[in-house]
């Protein structure tokens, strides 16, 4: 192995990068179920309201309830995208890392 | 003939991911979700938007004259806006996810719709309820958009 290139440098900055990373991706994800929790809050108190005002009489309210599993799919299923788009950045970055110190111990002949 | 004794599962299972290794380092690009899309997103927003206007508008309307022929204009207007991003996302590969969120905004449109076409009015808290329904259905398809536009760290 050439005496520029420093693996265990190498896969520490890898390591440090991914820890970076997924606590970044962690805070935003917490914000945005923290956003989606809010609004199943909201749309809950006024499913009650609505019930109880007699505006949403029993099957209609059933109906509205099993919308809201619907709902509840829409959310997890964004969350979805959120972290695989997290791991796919992530990942890039660490074989970013590592092309870019393999290149940069190649020797000039082998740049090409 | 010799070779075939030889074979080992777990001797391939290596080489085939080492194959699979040196394969994604020497094309270097990680693919997981699709590239973000301004204009889909952009799309999202004016949806939202309207969604949010007809609704409004609805409730300013007095309850006895909310008859369905008068927003049938609006309803079917709105369902091709809705139609429109299930198809942008139907298209792109690896995105199931907001597919799926497009389908479920549709679903839900067209049975609002319907459910207004049968009683042939909608109270005030109907109105409030749709509203804030699709209002948080278009927000989940929009995080699902914008989360692929995520930069490396």
């Amino acid at each position: 192995m050439p005496n520029n290139f420093d693996l265990q440098d190498t896969l520490d900055q890898m390591l440090d990068s991914t820890k970076l990373a997924a606590g970044t991706a962690a805070k935003e994800a917490k914000k945005v179920a923290a956003n989606f929790l809010k609004n199943r809050k909201e749309r809950l108190a006024l499913l009650a309201e609505l019930r109880l005002s007699g505006d949403l009489p029993g099957d209609k309210f059933t109906s509205r309830l099993n919308d809201e599993k619907l709902l509840l799919e829409a959310e997890l299923n964004a969350l979805a995208v959120f972290t695989k788009s997290s791991a796919q950045a992530t990942a890039q970055n660490v074989l970013n890392i590592f092309q870019s110190a393999v290149l940069s111990a190649l020797p000039a002949s082998l740049k090409k | 003939m010799l070779a075939l004794c030889n074979f080992r599962p777990t001797r391939f299972l290596l080489l085939a991911y080492l194959l699979f290794a040196i394969g994604s380092l020497s094309s270097c690009k990680v693919q997981l979700v699709p590239s973000f899309n301004a204009i889909l997103a952009q799309d999202i927003v004016a949806t939202a938007k309207k969604i949010d206007n007809f609704y409004l508008s609805m409730h300013e309307v007095p309850v006895n004259k909310r008859q369905y022929q008068l927003f049938t204009n609006g309803y079917v207007l709105l369902e091709a806006d809705l139609n429109s991003l299930l198809n942008q996302n139907k298209v792109r590969p690896l995105n199931k996810e907001s597919t799926r969120i497009s389908e479920i905004a549709v679903t839900l449109w067209i049975k609002y719709k319907t459910e207004h076409k049968t009683d042939d009015t909608l109270s005030d808290g109907l109105i409030k309820l749709n509203r804030k329904t699709l209002s948080d259905l278009l927000y989940a398809m929009q995080v699902a958009e914008d989360a692929k536009n995520i930069p490396n760290p």
